[in-house]
């Protein structure tokens, strides 16, 4: 298998990423997927703004400010590259999951099995419902 | 205020967090990018690698719309970092660590020594200095404070020669001088029985004319008496004044002279002491006695 194309048409641009060299299993595929369905249930949710899922060959990004997907992404890999610095600092292992709260917004950031994972919601939403549903 | 004073507290504070949590590991504090406090496990160089990363969040988060907390579950233990008062505070915990308690500890205990800090801080400079406290010129006070000492070198060999003498010519002076070189310790030492000096308050009016000394206030006679039946042949000097933003400052005074202005609850003061306690005519202060 060596092509994988995801995208998601809700009020959002989906970006596609494609790579013709680089190849999945069909685990990593099973994975992404179910990982895919999950959010697209949780982003239904009240007070969630939206999603970005990648993994090394895809990504799906439901965001409900699309101009804005540039920005979300740049802060959603920023989030978990640091994180992991500080957790190798302190020995505190892989990244299980992050939350950043903001004044106004808060981020879940995860990786699961090599799939990062950040959904963007409200400082209402309830973060531990969705870490809970999230996970495997 | 001066960030020493925060550090001190601070430190003493994440050192008992961790004698009560010790799956707390690490711990320390941060504002605008400077260590205020951190506990003696964590060295410089982790926290100064800490801060970079964090910084490298806070610059994409405006998405979020600024930075509050950030926590990290890692396998085998947990970072967080948490904004109080413009504080931030980052505890590294295992994974035994109970999320809730520390969360609820850090969060009340933090905070509360903040808040007292910026509380108490102010009082006890108006103590420690002869010259009129703002707690935010902490670093320009000692300045006027070494010139104040030059000022009265010469009180405080009289001073000293009092002392020896014991009091056998008590002078106001003798007081100030004496505040200067030992603030409070030696007497509560001496005297552990002294009532505590009750605090009235007062409304500031303006006190001016031209032989009206710059330092010294006018209160009703009937306050002066009280305290007078309060502590006896204890000598009152002086009076602290507070205002009710904290400012402090130490001067003389006399009763009100004017017969109409008694018994009214209010201060007469000069301008150049309203000018150091930003106060003026009309504002309330309290005022107590300082017991030599």
């Amino acid at each position: 298998m060596v092509k994988k194309k995801h995208s998601t048409l809700e009020n959002a641009s989906p970006l596609i990423v494609d790579d013709d060299e680089l190849a999945v299993t069909p685990e990593e595929d099973e994975t992404y997927m179910d990982l895919s369905n999950k959010l697209a249930e949780i982003r239904k949710d009240n007070g969630v703004i939206g999603y970005i899922l990648r993994s090394t060959t895809s990504a799906t990004i439901d965001l409900k400010e699309p101009e804005k997907i540039v920005e979300y992404a740049i802060f959603s890999s920023q989030a978990l590259d640091s994180s992991q610095e500080i957790s190798d600092l302190y020995e505190l292992g892989d990244v299980k999951n992050v939350i950043i709260e903001g004044k106004e917004r808060k981020a879940l950031c995860m990786d699961i099995y090599g799939n990062k994972i950040s959904i963007f919601m409200e400082k209402t939403a309830d973060h531990a419902d969705i870490l809970k549903r999230i996970s495997p | 205020m001066n960030n020493e004073v925060y550090s001190f507290a601070l430190k003493n504070t994440l050192q008992e967090i961790q004698n009560i949590c010790p799956d707390v590991s690490n711990t320390f504090i941060f504002k605008d990018g400077q260590v205020i406090a951190q506990d003696e496990t964590t060295s410089k160089k982790i926290v100064n690698q800490t801060l970079d990363a964090f910084n490298a969040i806070t610059e994409k988060a405006g998405i979020l719309g600024g930075l509050n907390a950030v926590t990290i579950q890692g396998t085998n233990g947990q970072a967080n970092i948490a904004c109080m008062n413009d504080f931030y505070l980052t505890t590294i915990s295992s994974k035994e660590a109970d999320e809730k308690y520390v969360n609820t500890l850090t969060r009340i205990l933090i905070p509360t020594v903040i808040r007292l800090v910026e509380k108490i801080h102010p009082a006890q400079s108006g103590d420690e200095t002869l010259t009129t406290v703002a707690p935010e010129l902490a670093e320009p006070e000692l300045e006027e404070d070494e010139t104040a000492e030059d000022e009265v070198a010469e009180e405080i060999t009289d001073q000293t020669e009092d002392e020896e003498e014991e009091n056998e010519l008590p002078e106001e002076e003798t007081a100030t001088t004496e505040d200067e070189e030992e603030p409070f310790e030696p007497e509560i030492d001496t005297e552990p029985l002294l009532p505590e000096p009750p605090v009235t308050q007062l409304i500031v009016e303006n006190l001016s004319g031209f032989r009206v000394p710059s330092d010294t206030v006018r209160i009703d006679q009937e306050v002066i008496t009280q305290w007078n039946e309060l502590y006896g042949d204890k000598k009152i000097n002086e009076v602290k004044i507070e205002t009710l933003s904290g400012k402090t400052t130490r001067c003389k005074f006399k009763h009100i002279k004017k017969s109409k202005d008694a018994g009214k609850g209010i201060i007469k003061m000069p301008e150049k002491i309203q000018l150091t306690l930003e106060t003026s005519q009309g504002a309330l202060v309290t005022v107590k006695p300082v017991v030599e």
